[in-house]
């Protein structure tokens, strides 16, 4: 059994939810030295694709503390509100994880409306869902390269990007899967073919020649422990992954990658790898739009599905077609405790690396429900 | 073999008119009346762009057409026609918008070759663009920014949530000169209004 996080008040883990909250280890922030000093970053420090607000303690160049600061805090009431018109919301609570997003919050209020879904939904969940890590994981090279400041590696990798985006809009009609699931259904549409000219991975290898590249994530960001989540755990030699310890989509005879090092190489790594997987699991999958009917009941649902930087995990209660409760887990604020936890002892430039290199989501981050 | 060959290689080829290949979102045709529209964006049988967030509930009532959602463009300044230099805020965006705008960058579009650059201060912008729903931690670095910036400044609002509010809460209260409807708009309908704008079009 592992500890996946906190889900509301509850603690989710492998084998079920605990009516405890999960035990957590909090680290003391060091009293200032002679010569040290706060250096506030953000939230409009330009770099990142987000608004993002972190607080620095640092004699200069060491970065002897870091914390998140709260800016872009977005409430989002579920509760109250019927399914159909939830979705809209919890598709856009992060567009670039919307496919894991919906799925998620569709399978818990199916669990709790009692009904085993279609085997073509089913299948076009998984479909989706890869489609949605290739785009992550290609998102994420690129930022590493751009804050690496390689910019024609960074475009071409880009250049991939939208290149996943456009089969994605063909496949389901747009490019984040907005108003692709819903409640008893899926509209995508994808086949085989639809990966014609998806050699891009050939090049991305590449970049692992360049040795200024290399350095800056080699070593940088090292963390191992068991309450890393994802790529972060995949990277530090743990074979943590909902697509195969207790996740409710069926990966038959699924096998994470992984690597020892636990460092940012390691992510970007992991995540490489795991985007040749999902293009060879793709090139075999096939699903068009299906629907199946959907009853009415009272009752509660957990789901847990693997996002592009791991768990995440929504609990619902639903009355008939109305929300009673939802509680959501989102990735990214595990990945946000181990880049904090990570950082401390780094020095500054060692930031923008490592920070990309967990794929962290400030929207989703952000995000209140209740 | 340096990445610019590489690049060639590839064959990844600029396009001069974007490939908008996704149904939604795009410009829809009103076929039929529908008044179930979560954003009231279809009242009195007119569609108007900025309030929709494309969910689709509305077809067959309303079609996509395929074509680029049209951007609503106020001002066109020629002192920009050489170049412009955009300083994007997050006021409280799904991360949606911020992607589709990174990629006016990639290879495809090519933003840059219309003179259309991304600036990391407002020191240095000519137009602020802006994303997301109003939140409340970000209405001082927004206030902060506008204030840096250098006159003549526009402001820019990208996707339905700074348009209008989208279904996810208040839009920011500024004076816009651009509005690009969508969620998120594509990459298209930005590099469109961004070109209206400089007076490029």
């Amino acid at each position: 059994m592992r500890i996946v996080g906190q889900l509301g008040e509850k603690c989710l883990t492998t084998e079920g939810l605990m009516n405890s909250p999960c035990p957590q280890d909090e680290e003391g922030r060091p009293a200032k030295e002679y010569g040290s000093f706060t250096f506030s970053y953000g939230p409009l420090a330009g770099g990142p694709i987000e608004s993002l607000a972190l607080d620095v303690l640092t004699r200069g160049e060491s970065v002897d503390w870091i914390d998140y600061v709260s800016s872009k805090n977005r409430k989002i009431p579920l509760a109250g509100l019927r399914v159909e018109d939830a979705i809209l919301k919890v598709e856009r609570i992060n567009a670039n994880f919307g496919a894991a997003h919906s799925i998620a919050f569709l399978i818990a209020v199916e669990k709790a409306l009692e009904v085993e879904p279609d085997e073509k939904v089913v299948s076009s969940r998984i479909v989706e869902l890869e489609l949605e890590r290739v785009r992550n994981h290609l998102l994420v090279l690129h930022r590493l390269l751009d804050a690496a400041s390689l910019l024609v590696p960074a475009y071409t990798v880009l250049s991939a990007v939208e290149q996943v985006n456009r089969t994605i809009g063909r496949a389901c009609g747009h490019r984040y899967f907005m108003g692709a699931n819903f409640l008893g259904g899926t509209v995508c549409r994808f086949e085989p073919s639809m990966l014609v000219g998806w050699t891009f991975m050939k090049e991305m290898w590449k970049v692992l020649e360049n040795r200024i590249f290399v350095d800056r994530l080699s070593g940088n960001g090292v963390i191992k422990d068991n309450s890393l989540i994802g790529p972060a755990a995949r990277a530090a030699g743990m074979a943590f992954d909902a697509r195969c310890d207790g996740g409710d989509l069926p990966y038959d005879g699924f096998r994470p990658v992984s690597m020892r090092d636990g460092d940012a190489l390691s992510r970007l790594m992991v995540r490489m790898e795991e985007v040749e997987s999902s293009i060879e699991m793709l090139s075999e999958m096939r699903t068009e739009p299906s629907s199946f009917i959907v009853p009415e009941r009272t009752g509660e649902g957990i789901a847990r599905v693997e996002s592009p930087s791991g768990d995440l995990a929504y609990l619902v209660e639903v009355e008939g077609r109305m929300l009673r409760k939802v509680e959501v887990l989102p990735p990214s604020r595990a990945n946000l405790r181990a880049f904090l936890s990570s950082s401390r002892g780094a020095i500054f430039t060692d930031i923008p690396f490592n920070w990309e290199s967990f794929g962290i989501w400030v929207s989703e981050l952000e995000v209140d429900l209740g | 073999m340096s990445w610019f060959l590489r690049g060639v290689r590839r064959g990844v080829r600029t396009e001069k008119e974007p490939e908008n290949n996704a149904t939604w979102p795009s410009q829809l045709e009103v076929k039929g009346e529908f008044s179930g529209c979560p954003t009231r964006a279809i009242r009195e049988g007119k569609w108007e762009p900025g309030k929709c967030v494309f969910c689709r509930r509305c077809e067959p009532n309303l079609v996509p057409t395929g074509n680029t959602v049209q951007p609503e463009v106020k001002t066109t300044n020629s002192l920009f026609r050489k170049s412009l230099h955009v300083f994007p805020v997050d006021v409280g965006s799904c991360g949606g918008c911020n992607v589709e705008l990174k990629l006016l960058f990639s290879p495809q579009y090519d933003a840059t070759r219309f003179g259309i650059f991304l600036v990391n201060t407002p020191r240095h912008a000519d137009a602020l663009l802006l994303m997301g729903v109003m939140v409340e931690g970000m209405e001082g670095p927004l206030r902060e920014a506008l204030d840096a910036m250098p006159e003549p400044k526009v402001v820019v609002l990208i996707g339905a949530c700074a348009a209008s509010g989208g279904v996810l809460g208040r839009p920011p209260e500024v004076n816009a000169h651009v509005v690009v409807p969508g969620c998120p708009p594509t990459p298209a309908s930005i590099i469109q209004a961004l070109r209206r704008l400089k007076g490029d079009v």
